[in-house]
């Protein structure tokens, strides 16, 4: 056990000091985030949503500028790996379950830190108020693991075909909009308070992405040396 | 005359007795406007044809997966494909239904967004099949995604529509485990089910026998 979260820690550190060199997914992420925000906060703004909408409305926007921005970078921890030629020699180095778990946490930190700076200027620039932050902060925590799961299987099943770009989002919306339903309904839920209804929602999400989980962790080997 | 012909002409028999009886022979249900409900001897079986096709399409997959048999891949490439066209056959039985009880073809209710989700899943399967050239990596990737996919079936077509509030009428075995249908009308849902089952098997017969075909032809050419 040890061993092998030893292993997938060098697996992350990797793709970090790799990812700070250029820092092509981080600057494409928050890049993408950011200007998506500017463009709904100009357009729609604090007072552009009536009052009983809000909560819906805002829940909604947030996952959709957290989704697409995930689109935009989160397939490099495998697409450069392919790109550069680095993937025969990681198969050599290291086993499939810690190169998927390495993977797995450098895109669950990558989003974490987009949510970091993106959740706080949304809240600011969209005049969010929420009525209870820690089951806010919960669904967001849940969302963004298992977002990952999901874009990390995904990445590394594009790396290996053709037309890698599109067919990231390709691949990765229908497998994401379940997910993408129950946490809109979960921070809508947390944003009015309505904590039965957030435990209803965050169910489902770990349900969902627990399931991807085991899923995932299994069926990456096949996808990585095949 | 062959078996398969025999068994042809058995279900060609069965599914026009079927639609007899759907339009002539079963009363139309209570609660619903004019005819409308007799939609449900077509609509519910493509439905149920749809999921089935995608679990076969995932147990060919997991086979494919164990055995490298290329004959798996090509039968969850068949089934896939049937499970596509009976889900598009689902969705457009719906909407004629949607269109007659609540006046519009579409509105996102739960059960139009989870198929519509379905719809897509399996199309980015496809879409995944193009966009690999070699063979064996085509397969084992199709076969990886036609699992993950399989795994988000039963919150779209069992979670989201009982989370949320739907104007979809009660499925045939409701949320009390009770069946509400008349006895006349509930046998000839049943063996409208049965036909469709019949018609998806001879479907999936046909379409893997073109494909292992058209892979034969592709070997030859290269």
């Amino acid at each position: 056990m040890w061993r092998f979260l030893g292993e997938t820690m060098a697996v992350f550190a990797k793709d970090m000091r790799c990812e700070f060199r250029t820092r092509v997914a981080f600057n494409s992420l928050a890049l993408f985030a950011v200007t998506t925000l500017a463009a709904v906060s100009y357009t729609i703004g604090p007072y552009g949503i009536a009052e009983a909408d809000r909560p819906y409305l805002l829940g909604a926007l947030l996952w959709i500028v957290v989704f697409f921005a995930a689109m935009a970078g989160l397939d490099r921890s495998f697409v450069k790996e392919e790109e550069t030629h680095t993937a025969p020699l990681l198969r050599l180095a290291a086993r499939p379950l810690v190169v998927w778990g390495g993977k797995l946490l450098f895109n669950t930190v990558t989003l974490a830190l987009l949510m970091a700076i993106l959740v706080p200027l949304y809240v600011v620039l969209m005049g969010l108020s929420v009525r209870t932050p820690g089951w806010f902060i919960l669904v967001l925590a849940a969302g963004c693991l298992a977002l990952a799961v999901t874009t990390t299987i995904v990445a590394a099943i594009v790396a290996r075909a053709m037309s890698r770009g599109a067919l990231f989002a390709v691949l990765s919306v229908p497998l994401l909009l379940p997910l993408l339903v129950f946490l809109i309904q979960g921070t809508r839920a947390a944003i009015e308070g309505r904590v039965p209804d957030v435990l209803a929602a965050l169910r489902a999400v770990v349900s969902l992405g627990g399931v991807m989980t085991v899923a995932s962790a299994f069926l990456f080997p096949v996808v990585w040396h095949d | 005359m062959t078996r398969r012909d025999i068994l042809l002409g058995a279900l060609f028999l069965w599914m026009a007795a079927v639609i007899w009886a759907a339009f002539l022979w079963a009363p139309a249900a209570a609660g619903f406007l004019g005819q409308s409900s007799r939609i449900v001897f077509f609509h519910v079986p493509t439905a149920w044809v749809a999921t089935l096709s995608f679990l076969v399409s995932f147990i060919a997959s997991v086979q494919y997966l164990r055995t490298r048999d290329p004959r798996w891949d090509v039968r969850a490439h068949a089934s896939a494909s049937l499970g596509i066209v009976f889900t598009i056959l689902a969705t457009v039985t719906g909407s004629i239904f949607a269109r007659i009880m609540w006046g519009s073809y579409w509105n996102w209710d739960p059960r139009e967004t989870s198929i519509t989700f379905l719809l897509l899943i399996y199309a980015a399967y496809f879409a995944l099949r193009g966009a690999v050239p070699d063979p064996e990596r085509k397969a084992a990737l199709a076969a990886v995604y036609a699992i993950l996919a399989f795994v988000t079936v039963p919150f779209l077509v069992f979670v989201v529509p009982r989370i949320y509030w739907s104007l979809h009428p009660d499925t045939i075995i409701n949320t009390k485990g009770r069946i509400t249908m008349d006895s006349r009308m509930f046998r000839v849902f049943m063996a409208s089910l049965a036909g469709f089952t019949g018609l998806a098997a001879w479907l999936y017969d046909l379409e893997c026998r073109i494909e292992a075909l058209r892979r034969k032809a592709e070997e030859e050419i290269l």
